[in-house]
């Protein structure tokens, strides 16, 4: 009987190691992330106790800080709502979006874990928040949005270094303090203000992405700059006759011509000899068809598997058109791997985590890389994309003293007028910006989104060299 | 502290009484230690909490937890020689139930500690008269008839608290009857056990006919008592009676497929109960995603995840976190509760300390002298094991959650007496079991 009661009380204390063990999963390993969970109303609880931490810029801008206490404290905007869509809102009734959102706990100071502020805090001083550090430039991120004007559309500027954001435009946008107030509208308006296109926005991509076919038909091999293709005017797929832009034609070119040009029916070759498999296999290798690793949600958008491209899908896809879509962040993203000879950066927007007495808690330069092609082929595509903005469809990109190279992309959709691309990235030999441009049904990407797109350079280009000259 | 290593007495010399100074010092120093422990905290949550309100809870607390002094002084006069951590152990974890209870419900501090010093109180009552455990083996079946007609009223004419668990209400005062059919079916299977071990446990061919005669008294009141529950929705204190029915027939008799078929019954049983009680499915599948209805059914386990989660390593302090959220914070969710407030820390405090006492009590059931005390001491081990997991485990969301008291911590009167009984019985099976071990390890003949 002693030894079966022993087995007994074994059990019961195997039973009891287990919860144990859980205990500490649940309060230790995976307490922070639960906690966090927005299903926790102890946050809110604690977010009318917490003066909230404020969210800066790259220079220590203000973008966001707050007034009052209590239930009372608001949000306050000192550079406008410019940058609505990656902050996002901070609602009692609505909840939180964007780095409000992912950057909860840290804004509200939670967890407490310095038991110096821990013992201010029993001596009755009102605690405060960390501050959040973007990576944005208000002056970038105010040229996006001034470029963009009344369009509707996303610009996403990154630092193809180090995958730092510089600015990320969505319009239209909305103004953060009006949400409790104008909430049916806004989220009842047709033209989505509370979406953000720039990271959730999937449109197909149009000649764009013909980076991407370029890049597969080099990278295979089978294809090379100086080939011959012959660029008529209609070309005929299994039965379907593929047009160019605007019936242009130039009869036998070379491919880089065909790139330089935007040519269609050339590009339709050019896929044909490289391969649905390889076109898909860059796709993927860029990223796209998935969603990018991010501060803040992202769409993956869409990439045709292998076996449902017939020729006619494969046809469609080499010029950027048939199923495919893609984010404004993916195209920045081809542009930046580019002009990063080949190595893509995980993009991200915060880069700091900083007490409220300036000391900082996280600090991220880059948040990992990824080589997607080989250093040799970027060199061939950067020649290509300088050539476009050079002497084809990309020249209303140009600026004075710099070489900016770039893509074009007018890309035909279900909702009327083309979408106007333009991706790009400067100074073509030391890149320090790349970018993605897109003006939902504006026309044509050479006339529309290229000038854009030269607007916003033209501001981050200084804001890079200032910000590299200092410590 | 322990008592083993005191010098053993010369042999063929009787148990020499010790001057009472130094008896059961161990648990002087573990129970005043418990108690100032307590009374700390009961301050500090007042200070935080209430530092304009009346002192009355904290008194009120204090007292009872001298009450444990008392207890304490009781045993050595009595010259106890059982276990001395059992007391303290109880004493520890009622102090931290009083902390939490006054921190949660301020306005049921002063009754917890009525409660607890009526348990006490309960227990100096049952050390005088029932801790010679002889009676059980006359009034078994008594037992089995009182246990069952308390569930039998339950059902006619209980009142329903919390969604599930019933209460009689008598006056003023409700009580919780599956607390004390606990202590009273515990003696019921440990009188009629003892008395079919001999038989069951003869080496040779099994005898069915007789195995049934012996056990099926013993399966009737089981099945009975579950039944009865089932009827009642009260799964938490069904699933604590079935674990230490097979628990105590498998220390009785020691056969390994009375606990397969146990088993198996068991997994059928709940099987057929998830498939007939829509009460059953929702607790089932709550558990399972509380996610799915967070607002509402989930509502209650995700709260006490969040508790757990948000206190983290250290807690957020007592009175600093916002265990209020959770519904039922001071019954069946004090254990996140006190997660929230006290952190990892106060969560494996607790834990330790239910390990110290549980141990304890299967130690007295090991060491006991003779079959009835090690049936009673090794049921109520495991009786309060189980219900201690069940809870710990359920509210947070380890198991699906069943609402049952969490012994010594849960605010509730029916629950400090029975559990103060069974620590008077395990104190008294413990004193025997060493008077034994003495007197075997000095030679003399067992009385």
């Amino acid at each position: 009987m002693v030894g079966r009661t022993r087995n007994v009380a074994r059990l019961l204390a195997a039973l009891f190691g287990v919860l144990l063990a859980y205990l500490a999963c649940v309060q230790v390993i995976w307490g922070p992330q639960l906690a966090a969970s927005p299903q926790n109303p102890r946050l809110a609880l604690e977010a009318e106790r917490i003066h909230w931490g404020r969210i800066l810029d790259r220079r220590l801008t203000v973008l966001a800080d707050s007034a009052g206490t209590g239930p009372s404290q608001v949000r306050r905007y000192p550079q406008g709502p410019d940058f609505a869509n990656v902050l996002g809102y901070r609602s009692r009734r609505y909840g939180l979006t964007g780095i409000e959102r992912r950057y909860d706990l840290a804004l509200l100071g939670l967890p407490l874990t310095d038991p110096w502020e821990a013992l201010q805090e029993v001596l009755g001083r009102a605690p405060q928040g960390n501050d959040v550090v973007l990576t944005l430039d208000a002056a970038v991120q105010a040229a996006a949005v001034r470029a963009l004007g009344g369009a509707r559309g996303a610009i996403v500027v990154l630092d193809p270094r180090t995958g730092g954001v510089l600015a990320m435009a969505s319009r239209p946008g909305f103004d953060p303090r009006a949400i409790d107030a104008q909430w049916a509208t806004l989220s009842h308006d047709p033209a989505s203000p509370l979406f953000n296109r720039a990271t959730q926005g999937q449109y197909p991509p149009g000649s764009s992405f013909k980076t991407v076919v370029l890049t597969a038909g080099l990278g295979s091999g089978r294809v090379r700059l100086t080939d011959a293709v012959t660029c008529p005017e209609s070309i005929d797929v299994a039965g379907a006759l593929i047009h160019n832009f605007e019936h242009e034609q130039f009869g036998q070119i070379s491919v880089l011509q065909a790139f330089v040009a935007s040519c269609n029916t050339a590009f339709v070759q050019i896929g044909q000899r490289t391969g649905a498999a390889s076109v898909l296999a860059a796709a993927r290798a860029y990223g796209l068809g998935q969603a990018v690793p991010y501060d803040l949600p992202t769409a993956g958008g869409y990439l045709p598997p292998l076996p449902d491209l017939g020729v006619r899908g494969l046809a469609q896809m080499s010029f950027g058109q048939g199923s495919l879509l893609v984010t404004p962040l993916q195209m920045a993203l081809v542009a930046a791997t580019v002009g990063n000879g080949g190595v893509m950066m995980r993009p991200f927007v915060v880069s700091q985590v900083r007490a409220p007495d300036g000391r900082i808690r996280e600090a991220f330069a880059q948040r990992g890389s990824r080589r997607v092609i080989p250093a040799t082929l970027a060199l061939q595509l950067r020649q290509a994309m300088i050539q476009v903005v050079q002497r084809g469809t990309g020249t209303a990109a140009q600026l004075p003293g710099v070489t900016v190279a770039g893509k074009t992309g007018t890309a035909e959709n279900p909702h009327g007028r083309t979408h106007a691309w333009f991706i790009a990235f400067a100074p073509a030999e030391r890149p320090t910006v790349a970018l993605a441009v897109i003006v939902e049904n504006g026309g044509v990407g050479g006339d529309v989104a290229a000038p854009i797109a030269r607007q916003v350079l033209a501001v981050a280009l200084p804001a890079q060299t200032a910000a590299g000259a200092r410590p | 502290m322990t008592i083993e290593a005191r010098p053993s007495p010369p042999a063929g010399v009787a148990i020499p009484s010790l001057p009472w100074i130094a008896r059961r010092s161990a648990e002087r120093g573990l129970v005043v230690a418990a108690g100032v422990l307590g009374i700390l905290g009961l301050v500090a949550v007042h200070a935080a909490m209430y530092p304009a309100e009346s002192w009355d809870p904290v008194v009120a607390s204090a007292v009872a937890l001298a009450g444990f002094v008392v207890v304490h002084i009781a045993l050595v006069v009595a010259d106890n020689r059982g276990d001395e951590v059992l007391l303290p152990a109880a004493a520890g974890l009622s102090a931290v139930g009083l902390v939490m209870i006054y921190r949660l419900r301020p306005d049921y501090a002063v009754r917890q500690a009525a409660w607890i010093s009526l348990g006490l109180t309960a227990l100096l009552i049952a050390l005088g008269t029932l801790a010679d455990l002889r009676w059980i083996r006359r009034y078994r079946y008594l037992c089995a008839v009182v246990g069952l007609v308390l569930l039998v009223l339950t059902v006619l004419v209980g009142v329903e608290r919390n969604g599930a668990r019933q209460w009689l209400v008598i006056g003023s005062f409700t009580l919780e009857p599956g607390e004390i059919v606990k202590l009273l079916l515990v003696a019921f299977f440990a009188g009629v056990l003892a008395e079919a071990r001999p038989l069951l446990t003869l080496p040779g061919p099994r005898r069915w006919r007789a195995e049934l005669g012996r056990l099926g008294p013993l399966l009737l009141v089981c099945v009975g008592a579950l039944l009865l529950l089932v009827f009642q929705r009260d799964l938490g204190l069904a699933m604590l009676y079935y674990g230490m029915f097979l628990a105590m027939l498998y220390i009785a008799i020691g056969r390994f497929d009375h606990v397969l078929a146990g088993l198996v019954a068991f997994a059928a049983g709940a099987a057929l109960c998830y498939h007939w009680f829509a009460h059953v499915r929702v607790r089932v599948d709550v558990w399972v995603n509380p996610w799915a209805d967070a607002a509402g059914r989930g509502y209650q386990i995700l709260q006490g995840l969040f508790a757990l989660a948000s206190g983290g390593v250290t807690g957020a302090g007592l009175g600093a976190g916002h265990p209020e959220l959770m519904p039922a914070s001071y019954t069946d969710m004090i254990f996140p509760a006190i997660g929230e407030e006290l952190g990892a820390v106060g969560t494996f405090m607790v834990v330790a300390l239910y390990l110290l006492f549980l141990g304890r009590a299967f130690r007295a059931a090991v060491r006991a002298d003779g079959p009835i005390d090690g049936l009673v001491g090794a049921g109520l081990a495991a009786a309060l094991s189980i219900q201690t997991f069940v809870i710990l485990a359920g509210s947070t969301r380890l198991i699906p959650l069943t609402g049952i008291p969490a012994p010594f911590l849960t605010y509730g009167g029916s629950a400090a007496v029975s559990n103060c009984i069974a620590v008077a019985l395990l104190l008294a099976i413990s004193d025997r079991g060493e008077r034994a071990a003495a007197d075997a390890r000095d030679g003399r003949p067992n009385p």
